[in-house]
């Protein structure tokens, strides 16, 4: 691990001047990506702000209805949090069925917004990787890709968006709270995270120096039906291969409105607005999800080793939304 | 380049001091027609140097960060003019002597860190380098840990010493040959540390990439204090520690286990404010004022914990070395809202990897204290 002084803060405002001062600065929280990545040689910073003692880690509740899960609350208490499960319950299985129960007592919601791809050669300080080191080539593209990217790649960068809980959180119209030297922003989601294009350094619109301070989720009473169906390798304990995060609101068998949203295939988070529009409107029905399904995967690109996952991404749209249409409202 | 296949003529055990007799070894060079025994080079001042698989020290494009770096040895005035990792050979500039002053010297590199010669040499796993003299003793060692590459500043200091004017204190004395000693140990031993502090242009070369974790360097230190298992331990560590090994290496408690050390295994599970977590993947500072238990603080002095109990009632383990984090691990899940099944056990036990596979005896035992019997579904799975 690369040398590095370390600092802690108890006050926002004082965590974003220290990391002001400092080059090469950043903040920790749960640790569980930072510290991995540390000891691989991958992130090697000169100064660390330890975050934990700062006052983010409530649920509260907010006007007009709405939650704010503050950054530092940890996944596990987010997952088990009474009222995540009874309005956001896609939330919940999203959460929980992502890494291991130590981890989810270790993850922050801010740290998971964040946490980073697991492919193979951004992991491997010996390989070139455009992320890690911008311009020195992607070797996933021509190599070992079947955990990669199938949608939203480009030709820097194939490397998948590893998050659970950040696709449920698309699904749910989330956004992410800041503070910088500028003051508070309020980012949706949606455009929280960019696609890599020329630029796979830059996973988010986050400025240095900003500060997750918490993700506010609004009133969305058709969430109560929602749901997250991962496929993975293992029964547990591994990444999406492809999951899907979505929630039907269904009115005498038509459907009003609905959220889908996949993970494990996309460069980040991929909401399949497309998918929804075709469910607007229409009677539930299986033929209906497939079609919605195949708008979803609509421009996959496939690589070697991964064309699997077009069709592995539909059948688990299909059966998510299946599921959920099947629950009592 | 190609790897240079490497086999021992010479078996003796144990870390090798300077003045003693360099054991023989040979090198097939280039396409494995040539072969290079040290022995063969006697009368010649010999570079040994021992790297990781893949690493070659001897790229073009380093040439001129030696060169920088050499210039920062006062009195010494000698330049690389080309490092040949296929013949082997460093050749060098005695700019003191004037421009014409050619040498070269002989490089045996690509020596793998975790072959047999290694091991002979005592340097098994570690970047090291020995400077070999004329008569075949050992003149000038340095090896550095494994992972890691010699640290700059040691090199220029260690190297210092040796240069052209200095106190000469090793066991080193040869007078003739002396400068080509000095600048050969100094331009392989750079050779080895700058890629730690010199990144080569991507795409040069032959296409290959290589680099070398950063150098072992040390933080300032920072004064901590854990709590653990009811006693506080005051600690002055470098910010890098993480709570796992401060619980090893700095208190002793090495019932912890480090398995993977990247939060994959779970034979570090300790427990943080009454929570299990990976210790391996927290800084022992981030746990300043907060109460930890770890697999010796679980019993109630003589009186086992119970699921310590149900692991040797139930046969939970079989080598053991996973069983201290399985136990952290069960004893935080029974205060956890899990299931009542088998299946919701095994789901809150993933983070547990057991290599011998006890698992089934690990649900047993687990069961067993929450006082749930086993299905039949789990019975015949």
């Amino acid at each position: 691990m690369h040398p590095f002084t370390y600092k802690f803060a108890t006050e926002p405002h004082l965590a974003i001047k220290a990391i002001n001062s400092e080059p090469n600065a950043v903040f920790l929280a749960g640790g569980t990506t930072l510290i991995d990545l540390m000891k691989l040689h991958v992130e090697n910073p000169d100064t660390v702000n330890d975050i934990n003692d700062l006052p983010l880690s409530k649920i509260t509740e907010i006007p007009y209805g709405g939650i704010r899960i503050g950054a530092l609350v940890k996944n596990s208490d987010c997952a088990h949090s009474q009222i995540i499960r009874e309005r956001y319950p896609v939330l919940s299985e999203a959460i929980l069925s992502g890494a291991s129960p130590q981890l989810r007592n270790m993850a922050t919601t801010g740290g998971n917004l964040l946490q980073k791809t697991r492919c193979y050669y951004y992991r491997d300080s010996s390989q070139p990787c455009n992320k890690r080191q911008p311009g020195s080539g992607c070797p996933a593209i021509d190599g070992v890709n079947r955990i990669h990217a199938v949608l939203g790649t480009s030709k820097h960068c194939i490397a998948v968006n590893p998050s659970d809980m950040a696709v449920a959180l698309t699904a749910l119209d989330a956004e992410v709270v800041t503070i910088s030297s500028k003051g508070e922003r309020r980012i949706p989601i949606d455009a929280f995270y960019l696609l890599p294009g020329d630029h796979p350094e830059r996973e988010n619109v986050l400025s240095p120096g900003e500060l997750i301070v918490g993700v506010d989720l609004a009133p969305l009473p058709f969430a109560k039906r929602s749901h997250y169906l991962k496929v993975r390798d293992r029964a547990s304990y591994a990444f999406a291969l492809a999951s899907a995060a979505v929630a039907l609101d269904i009115e005498n068998g038509v459907i009003k409105d609905s959220r889908i949203v996949m993970g494990g295939v996309g460069t980040r988070p991929w909401r399949a607005y497309e998918a929804e529009r075709i469910l607007k409107g229409k009677p539930v029905g299986r033929d209906l999800f497939k079609s919605a399904a195949e708008a979803g995967l609509t421009g996959a690109k496939q690589y070697k080793d991964n064309g699997f996952k077009v069709e592995l991404a539909k059948r688990t749209v299909v059966r998510a939304l299946t599921t959920i249409s099947e629950m009592p409202a | 380049m190609k790897i240079p296949q490497v086999r021992t003529l010479n078996t003796e055990g144990g870390m090798l001091p300077v003045g003693s007799a360099a054991p023989d070894l040979f090198i097939e060079t280039g396409c494995g027609s040539d072969t290079v025994s040290l022995s063969g080079l006697k009368g010649q001042v010999v570079v040994l140097a021992f790297s990781r698989p893949g690493w070659d020290p001897a790229r073009d494009e380093l040439k001129s960060a030696y060169n920088r770096a050499l210039e920062q040895i006062d009195g010494l005035d000698i330049r690389i003019l080309h490092i040949d990792s296929d013949q082997q050979s460093i050749q060098l500039a005695d700019r003191a002597n004037g421009a014409a002053a050619e040498v070269n010297v002989a490089l045996m590199s690509g020596i793998d860190s975790f072959g047999s010669i290694a091991e002979t040499y005592g340097v098994y796993g570690r970047n090291a380098l020995f400077v070999v003299d004329e008569r075949g003793r050992i003149a000038w060692s340095f090896a550095a840990p494994s992972g890691a590459v010699p640290r700059p500043d040691d090199l220029v200091s260690a190297l210092r010493a040796l240069a052209p004017g200095a106190k000469l204190e090793a066991a080193y004395s040869t007078r003739l040959t002396r400068r080509q000693f000095v600048a050969a140990a100094l331009a392989t031993a750079f050779a080895l540390a700058l890629p730690a502090v010199y990144t080569p242009a991507y795409g040069q070369g032959e296409g290959t990439f290589t680099s070398i974790p950063p150098p072992i360097a040390t933080a300032a230190e920072i004064k901590v204090t854990l709590n653990i298992n009811r006693s506080d331990y005051p600690l002055s560590i470098d910010p890098r520690v993480t709570l796992l090994d401060a619980l090893r290496e700095n208190i002793g408690l090495t019932g912890s286990k480090k398995g993977c050390d990247h939060g994959q295994c779970g034979a570090c599970t300790v427990h943080v404010d009454g929570r299990r977590i990976n210790s391996c993947l927290t800084l022992a500072a981030m746990c300043r004022g907060k109460k930890i238990v770890t697999i010796e603080g679980l019993a109630d002095g003589e009186k086992l914990h119970p699921l310590q109990s149900a692991f040797i009632e139930h046969d939970g383990f079989q080598c053991g070395y996973c069983t201290p984090g399985q136990i952290m691990s069960a004893a935080a899940l029974l205060t956890e809202p899990i299931g009542n099944a088998d299946s919701d056990v095994r789901e809150a036990m993933s983070g547990n990897i057991c290599r011998c596979g006890a698992y089934p005896n690990i649900v047993d035992a687990i069961q067993d204290v929450r006082g749930n019997r086993k299905t039949e579904e789990a019975v015949s799975s």
